[in-house]
Order: C-alpha cells, then structure tokens, then sequence
C-alpha cells in the first residue's frame, strides 16, 4: 500500500501494453498443439516467452503508470458535512419504537393462563374432565392418540401433563414475543389488534393445519370455545405488553450504542 | 516515484478521426477496465447469437415428429456447442465483464487491481472460445472428417473415453474450455482483489452497492470452482492421450467420479451465472422504485449463504446415478437449504418495490420479468430437489425447462436489463425506448412460449439430447409450441443488437446521470474517461449520490 | 481545487481506512484456487486406493527413505526463504543471495530427487502413467507437485539473478515475500502429498 493517493497519483493509470495479449495467445497455442501440430506449440512457446518478457518489463523495476489530465464535468463525492442539529426529516422509519422483549414474555404468560383457564372450563362443562384438554394438546406430539376414545383420553397422564405443559409454554412465549413485534403496527389500538386481530389469524391457522398437527384435538374441538380461548389469551396478552414503556429502537445508531455499550449520541430518531 | 508523465485523456472526439488501424491497436493494447469489459461484453453477445442459432436450428429439427433437417451426430454436436457455448462463453464473459466494467467505477477506483492480469484474462477467454470453435473446421471425428465436440456440455465418462469419442473433438472441448477457464481465474482473482483492496474512502464493505457484494462472492466461486474442472479436465485429458485410467472402468476406474468433479465445479458455475443476475437486479430495482434496496444487510448475509451452500449442493444433478439414501437425503436437503437464502433475495425485490413510484423504464421492465422466471425457475428446481421425483423427470425436458427458466428467464433477462441501465453509462447515448419495449415483450413471450410446454413435455416423458421423437405419444403440440416461440425470441434478440449498434450513433446524449440514481458510476462522464475520476470519490453512506443531491438529508443517518 | 482539499480535511473521519494490500491478498487467492485444484488431484488419489486391477502399486513400488529426505530438504527451504526475505529488508544483499542460492539449492534437490524416484519406477517397475490407476493418479499428483517446485524455482532463480545484477533491493522485500508465500504453499502441499502417496497409498498409514 505505497501508492500516494494525491493527484497526479490518483489519475495514474498503466500505460497500456500488448505484453498479456502476446501471452494468452501463447499459451492458447501451446495448448492448440496437442490437438492440432507440434508446430503450433512451439509458436505458443515463442510467444509466451515473448509476452513474458514484455509483461515483466512493464512492472519491473517500477510499474509503467501514467497520469491523465482532469477532464472535468463530473461531480466531486464527497460525504455532506454532518448537520449541527437535527433537520426534520421527511422520511419515515419504522418502527420507531417497540416494546421490550421481556413484556412479551410476561404478556404470553399471563395470557397463557387465561387461555388454559378457559380450555380447563371447556374441559369440566363440556365433558366433566379437566385432564381432556391437557390430553388432547399432548396430542400434537402423538397423533396415535386420535385412536383413543374419551374415557383414557379424560384420565389422569403425568407424561401427558409435563408434554402440554411444555407446548403451552412454548407456543404462550413465543406468540407473547409476536406480539411485542406486531403491536406497534396498529398503535392507536391495541386492544382491537389483542381481541380480533390475533385471535383471527390464529384461529384461521389453527383451523387450516389442525389436521395434521393435532388429529386428536380436531376429532374433539368446539371450534366456539377455541376462539373464547385465543380471544382469552389475545385481551390479556395485548393488555399486558401495552401497560410496558416502549423503548426506541435506535435505528441509525451503532451497534455500540445499541448495546448501551457507549451512550448514543442523540442520533436516534426524534420523537 | 517522480517520473510520472501526465496526458490529456482520450475522448471520444479525438479518437474518431484516427485510422482504423490504429483504433483497432488502441483495443488490442489496452488494459483499461472499461474497455476490457466492453469487449468481453461484445464478444460474449456474439458467441449468444452463435449459440443461439444452434438453439434454433435445434428447435427446428424438433418441431415436428420424425424429422431428419440434421443429423443424430449433428444433433449432438449441436446441444453439446450450445451449452457449452452459453455457459462458458456466453455466461460467464458477459458476467465478468459487466463486473470489470463496473465494479470499479461502483467502488470508486481508478482500474482493476491488476490492469493486465485484467487484459490476460480476456485474451485466455476469447483464444479459449476460438480453439473450441475451431473444432468445426480443425478437429477429426470417427471418419476423419471435421467435427465439433458431441459429448454434452458435462461430457460424461465414458462417453468421452477413446473407444467411444473417436478422433480429438473432444479434446478441443478439453482445451477450449481449460484455456478460457485460465482467462475465467484471472478474471475472478481480479474481481475479488479489486472489491477488498481498491475501495475508495469511506467506501467500507457494508456500504458497497450489491452488486460489487455479489461480484465478491462471484469471485471467490470462481476460484473454488474452475480449479477442481481444470483438474478434472487434465485428468481426462491424460486419459484420452496419454493412456491414464481415471475414469476408465475398464481398469478400475470410476464414470461417476467425473460425474462428482464435474458437479462440484457445474453447480457452483449456476451461481456464478446467476449471482450477478441478482446484483443487476438489485442495483436496478431500488433506482426504478425511487426507494433504497430493502434490507440490505440480509441481502449481503443472502448472498454469503448462497456462495457456501453452493458448495455443497453438486450431487442434487446425480439422484438417478444411485449414490444411497443418506448422500440422496443429505444434497436434497442442502439443496432445499439454499432455496432460504434465494427466496430471501426474492422478498426484498418485492419489499423494494412495495410502496415504491415504479418507473416502468426498459431496465426495470427487464428486472421485474427476471423475479417473476426465476421464481419460476426457482420453484421446479425446489420440486427437483426432492429425490422421488428427480428420479421420475431427471435427463427429461421438465430439466430443460427448469434450467432455461433459472438462465434464461433468470440470468439472460437480467443481463438485457443491464445492457439497457448501463448502456448510456458506457456508451454516452441512450437506448431508444419504444424499441427496447417491443425487444422484452417479444422475447418474454417467445422465452414463456418456448420453455413453458418444455416442463409438460418432460412430464409426459420426452428425454433431453433426443434429436428426434415419434408421433403420436402425445409430445406434437408441446414441440410445435417450443419451437415457435423460437421465432418472438429471435426477433426480440434482433431488435435488442440492432437498438445497441443504431443506438451508438443515433441515441439522445445521455449526461451522466440519466435514470436518476444513486451509486458512483453515474457521478463521473459518460463515457467515463480513462482514470475514472478526477477527484477520487469520498463516501459517507450506500447512496454517495442521493448524499450529494440532498445534503440536508443525507443516508447516513439511517443506515 | 483548494475547496476540494479543504472539504477532504472535513470528512476526516474517513480519510484513511485501512485495505488490504492487493499483492497479498492476489497472492492469497492464487493460493486458494490452487489448493482446490491440488485437493481434486487427492481426492482421486485417495479415492483410488486399492483400486487397481493389476500392478504395481504403492505398497509394492513405493520405498519412503530416499523420499524422507528429499522432503527434508525441501521443507527447510522454507525457513532458508524467510531468512532471505529477512535478509532483502535489511539490505544485506550477500546475506539475502546466500540464503536464496540456498534456498535453489535445496529446492533442486528435492526436483532431482522425484527424477531419480521415476526413473526408477519406470526402469525397475515398469510403472507408467498408461500402467494402472496407481501409475495414473500417482504420476500425475506428484508430477503437478514437481512442475509447481520448478516454477517455484525459475521465479527464485530470476531473483537471484536480477538481485546478482543490482536490480533488487530492500523496496522490493514486498514482491520478494509474495514468492516466498508461493514457495511455503507447494511445501505445504507437499506435506498433504507425502501423507496421501507415501503414508496412506503405501499401506503405511491405512
């Protein structure tokens, strides 16, 4: 890296040379006299010696370079000074703000308990077993359970009981962190997004692919008490992540600064 | 370090009244980027027609059943030239090339790393392609006459042994392509020295545009994939000269294990073909769309995926050859893989465009038929990835639509729409629109009218590399469909070559910044003199030209 | 242009990042291409192992003493390579030409080595590259080792030579290290070479 960047050094350009035209030529004759004549070959010899030389001669000592005048009519780039204070921008960057990750995982929980408070009612009302409903969500992991009739499925399981336990929590969590993400797109209701929204799609989905994940719980569904359940979780879960501050996510800002590794210098967006 | 003389740059004014002669020396001497890639991009469009007109006289003898317009040893000659033509000197000197042109200009240098390692490189190319053409005149076949190679363009073992590839065709195969691979090495080493060295300030590797990102991982491609085909050639080369056994089963050696080195160079060679496909698109689609490219560190996080699964993905071309279930399940599965990073690229394209004012100019036209084929293309390569039907359509026309759809719908359409951004950039002059429109929706419905039957031809059972087919199974109508989409294409390609030789010297002056954009090529003339820039270029963000058009509110910020 | 200096002094927070030198990294990647390439020589090698239909093979032909000390020679001219580089930095032009004639030296042991080991297989075992698969995958890894050793060789000696003449000095170490680099790349291999052909294709290592 001894090249000087200033002009003249930053227009210089090899002086052109026909030293790797005469080489190529060699080498593609060199291998031409396999198929064709010796002859050929000892010509693609001479002319890469040829091109060799001259080649090595154009970068040694020094390589052969030459500057080109300015020719103007171009723009110069050059980053723009940094603005002293913010202008208003006219662009919009989304989103600006979130909220944090630990409110979806404490909304996801509180909305799993609501939602297995009402799929436990479903479970006493409807069939007089609290265990059905725990069963058949185990289900999804053992689709031989569709073969089972009511009676074993509505006794007691402790296997059956850590496995839908271990579901619920994980399916709780996770939609609990979607909707730390999703909230902030309908921001002015939250409410409306927790209650109708979620349970919508959720519902849609659960109804589309229940068959083949959980054959068990399809046989048995009350597709009523399916949506008080998601309805359940969305109220409480979107209730929960909206009561928490939203935290800026610092787009623009380094990753340093997003780390709270060094303090930000006032480059997250105005709000 | 005194001694450097200082020129007056050559403008186009100045060199048009010199002598032929001279201009032509002017050429041949060269080692400005610029140059080398126009002439890597010109020499590349004529071997595209030249394999283009195999394509159609093939098309021609399948139009109808029974036919006998050529040959069953014409025929061969014809598909092994064709693809061998497009992909090594169609492909991937048009590619490179636009690389060479661009790249340094996109980065702010001066020139390529090594300028003539830069000419080398294209001289190996073109030499490599002539001694392959050369065959037609030069090589014996089984009855001593002129022959070109007929082994296909992966030319299996033992197809290519002496007993059954009589006369030397194939070892002009051997050597054209070896020779213009050395070119394709230099090339690549370049590219990959330039993007990572030559970088003017400011410009750190996560403000490059997309297209120098994509040309990096080219690079390297290039330089993991042509060293094993070279290998693999020279092995096959002392079989058939010098009495060696390598894939020779006769003596123990193995057919399949050319079909492995083959593979691992031929797959790795698709996403060379196509990766700068997807930097065009991607520096085309935001500047139509007046809105930056979506997601742009997921892009570059794409595209590094996609250079190391490509690696391993080669065997998917080898399901029916029997390998096992565990090698079976674990390309299938790779290749399933790498659709993630490839379907990603897909859903920033669209994410770029959503929202945005599309301009629907001859470039963008081009990009967005390149999204919607390749999808295409995309999607039968996922249903080949699975095993079981691999094995059902494997060596079938389904294949030869699938790969059309990737390399022509794919890589061809987004080379055109290149062409069409880049062309006032390199030429000073514009396209003439209207023709440029006429030119795509010909040859989107020719290339939909050819290729699409091919996937339902395939299905019904009509094998590739079959020169002629019996009539009534049910294939007349799908080959009578193929072949007459020939027509829409070639006339598209005609009036493409004749807007760029008319549009030379007809074409409205361009200025240097005619679609409004934002990457550094367009801050210099156009064309671009020798040095590329008189001031070297500082950057402060991904778009150094919408920074200089709106100081007030500059990318920065954002990014 | 005194605006434009001025306004490079103002984004200075740019003005300098550091890229990698183009030698070096050209140097890397022709390293990196040429180790897929050698690595597809031993992929057939290996894969060919105990393939033959007929002999003679490796455990039958190949003796490993002489080949030992050939390989000596030729992995401690990569020390006596990186001395002469030492050597070019500080200007010690009599240093540096010793080190490198050294250097040839040891390297044209090592080519003359492998000439005695073929001549051998080929008069005493009648082993050709036509014979067997061994004949064929040997001949040709080893040979394509052998052909990078002599350009290896000619470059170094076109040092020697041009430094004899006074036209290579200290300003010059960068290029000179770059060969050097090539020069550790084919002992490298090597070591990958003389592992697959004399270890494992000799029955040694199995």
């Amino acid at each position: 890296m001894s090249e000087p960047r200033e002009a003249p050094y930053s227009r210089a350009i090899p002086t052109p040379t026909g030293g790797p035209l005469v080489t190529a030529f060699g080498v593609a004759m060199l291998f031409a006299g396999i198929v064709t004549n010796i002859a050929a070959s000892v010509i693609g010899a001479i002319a890469f010696a040829i091109g060799g030389v001259w080649w090595f001669r154009e970068v040694f000592p020094r390589e052969q370079l030459e500057a080109i005048e300015p020719t103007g009519g171009q723009s110069e780039v050059l980053p723009p000074p940094l603005p002293d204070r913010e202008a208003p921008s006219k662009r919009l960057v989304l989103p600006v703000e979130i909220h944090p990750y630990r409110a979806g995982v404490l909304g996801g929980l509180a909305g799993g308990a609501a939602m297995a408070a009402v799929a436990a009612a479903w479970g006493i009302v409807k069939h007089g077993s609290l265990w059905l409903p725990i069963n058949l969500l185990a289900g999804a992991v053992n689709p031989s359970m569709a073969a089972l009739g009511e009676p074993e499925l509505a006794a007691f399981d402790g296997g059956w009981l850590a496995i839908a336990c271990l579901i619920h929590l994980v399916l709780s969590i996770g939609t609990g962190l979607l909707f730390t993400v999703a909230l902030p797109m309908m921001p002015r209701r939250p409410m409306l997004f927790g209650v109708v929204v979620a349970p919508v799609i959720l519902t849609a989905l659960s109804w589309s692919t229940m068959g083949i994940v959980n054959p068990a719980l399809e046989e048995f569904i009350s597709w009523p008490w399916f949506v008080a359940s998601q309805v359940a979780f969305g109220a409480v879960c979107g209730f929960m992540v909206n009561r928490f501050e939203m935290v800026p996510t610092m787009r623009g800002t380094s990753l340093a600064a997003r780390l709270r590794v060094e303090r930000s210098d006032g480059g997250g967006e105005p709000s | 370090m005194s001694t450097l003389t200082t020129r007056p740059a050559e403008v186009g004014a100045a060199v048009g009244g010199e002598p032929l002669a001279t201009r032509l020396h002017r050429w041949a001497v060269t080692v400005d980027h610029k140059r080398l890639g126009i002439m890597y991009v010109l020499s590349g469009l004529v071997f595209f027609l030249v394999g283009g007109i195999e394509a159609s006289i093939m098309r021609a003898q399948l139009a109808r059943p029974a036919n006998d317009l050529v040959s069953p040893e014409v025929f061969n000659q014809l598909f092994t030239m064709h693809g061998t033509t497009m992909v090594f000197l169609v492909g991937m000197p048009i590619l490179l090339g636009m690389g060479n042109y661009l790249v340094p200009l996109m980065i702010g240098a001066r020139d390529m790393a090594f300028p003539r390692l830069n000419a080398f490189g294209f001289w190996l190319f073109l030499f490599g392609g002539l001694l392959l053409y050369f065959s037609y005149i030069g090589a014996q076949g089984l009855y001593g006459t002129a022959v070109a190679p007929d082994v296909g363009w992966f030319a299996y073992a033992p197809l290519t042994d002496r007993t059954f590839s009589r006369g030397n065709s194939t070892d002009y195969w051997i050597l054209g392509i070896m020779v213009s691979g050395f070119g394709s090495i230099a090339t690549g080493l370049n590219l990959v020295v330039t993007i990572l060295s030559m970088r003017c300030r400011g410009m750190t590797l996560m403000r490059m545009p997309l297209l120098a990102w994509m040309m990096l991982i080219v690079g390297l491609l290039v330089l993991a994939a042509l060293g094993p085909l070279t290998a693999a050639q020279v092995m096959l080369l002392f079989d058939r000269n010098l009495g060696a056994h390598f894939f020779d089963p006769q003596e123990g050696g193995s057919a399949v294990l050319w079909q492995h080195f083959f593979w691992f160079f031929g797959h790795p060679e698709v996403y060379i073909l196509v990766l700068p496909a997807f930097g065009f698109v991607s520096e085309i689609i935001p500047t139509f769309s007046r809105k930056v490219i979506f997601g742009y560190p997921l892009m570059v996080a794409a595209t590094v995926a996609i250079g190391f699964i490509s690696l391993s993905v080669w065997a998917h071309h080898m399901f029916a050859v029997g390998m096992g279930p565990a090698l079976n399940a674990f390309f299938s599965a790779m290749t399933f893989m790498i659709a993630v990073p490839t379907g990603i690229k897909i859903f920033n394209w669209i994410g770029t465009m959503w929202g945005g004012r599309i301009r629907f100019a001859s470039p963008m036209l081009f990009a967005t038929g390149f999204v919607a084929m390749f999808v295409i293309g995309g999607l039968t390569g996922i249903m080949l990835a699975m095993v079981p039907f691999d094995w059902q359509v494997s060596d079938s026309y389904f294949v030869v639509g699938h790969f059309h759809y990737v390399l022509f719908g794919g890589t061809v359409f987004a080379i055109f729409g290149a062409l069409h951004y880049w062309y006032p950039k390199a030429v000073g002059r514009m396209l003439d629109e209207t023709v440029a429109k006429w030119s795509f929706w010909l040859l989107f419905a020719g290339f939909n009218l050819t290729f699409f039957p091919m996937h339902i031809s395939g299905m019904l059972g009509m094998p590739r590399r079959i020169y002629t087919f019996q009539p009534d199974r049910g294939l007349e109508l799908w080959n009578v469909l193929s072949s007459s989409g020939v027509v829409l294409q070639a006339a598209g390609v005609i009036l493409i070559v004749w807007n760029l030789l008319r549009s030379a010297r007809k074409g409205a002056v361009a200025g240097n910044d005619p679609w409004d954009a934002w990457t550094l090529e367009w801050a210099t003339t156009s064309p671009p003199p020798e040095h590329n820039f008189d001031v070297a270029p500082t950057v402060g963000s991904r778009r150094p030209l919408w920074d200089l058009k709106h100081p007030e509110d500059p990318d920065g910020r954002y990014e | 242009m005194a605006a434009t200096s001025d306004s490079l002094a103002a984004a200075a927070p740019h003005a300098e990042e550091w890229r990698p030198a183009r030698g070096r990294t050209g140097m890397a990647c022709l390293i990196g291409m040429e180790c897929f390439f050698f690595g597809t020589f031993i992929v057939a090698f290996l894969f060919y192992v105990g393939k033959d239909t007929t002999g003679p093979t490796g455990k039958t032909c190949l003796s490993i003493g002489p080949v030992v000390v050939w390989s000596i020679c030729l992995i401690s001219s990569s020390f006596t390579v990186v001395a002469a580089v030492k050597a070019l930095a500080k200007a010690r032009k009599a240093a540096f030409e010793f080190w490198l004639g050294l250097t040839l030296l040891l390297g044209g042991a090592f080519i003359y080595g492998t000439v005695m080991e073929w001549r051998g297989l080929m008069l005493e075992h009648e082993l050709f590259i036509s014979t067997n698969l061994f004949g064929s995958t040997y001949y040709s890894l080893v040979g394509f080792h052998a052909f990078h050793v002599v350009l290896g060789l000619t470059v170094l000696g076109l040092l020697w030579t041009l430094s004899k003449f006074g036209h290579l000095g200290p300003e010059d170490t960068e290029r000179v290290e770059l060969v050097s680099w090539y020069w550790h790349f084919v002992d490298v291999v090597w070591i990958f070479v003389f592992t697959s052909v004399y270890l494992i294709g000799t029955g040694i290592l199995s």
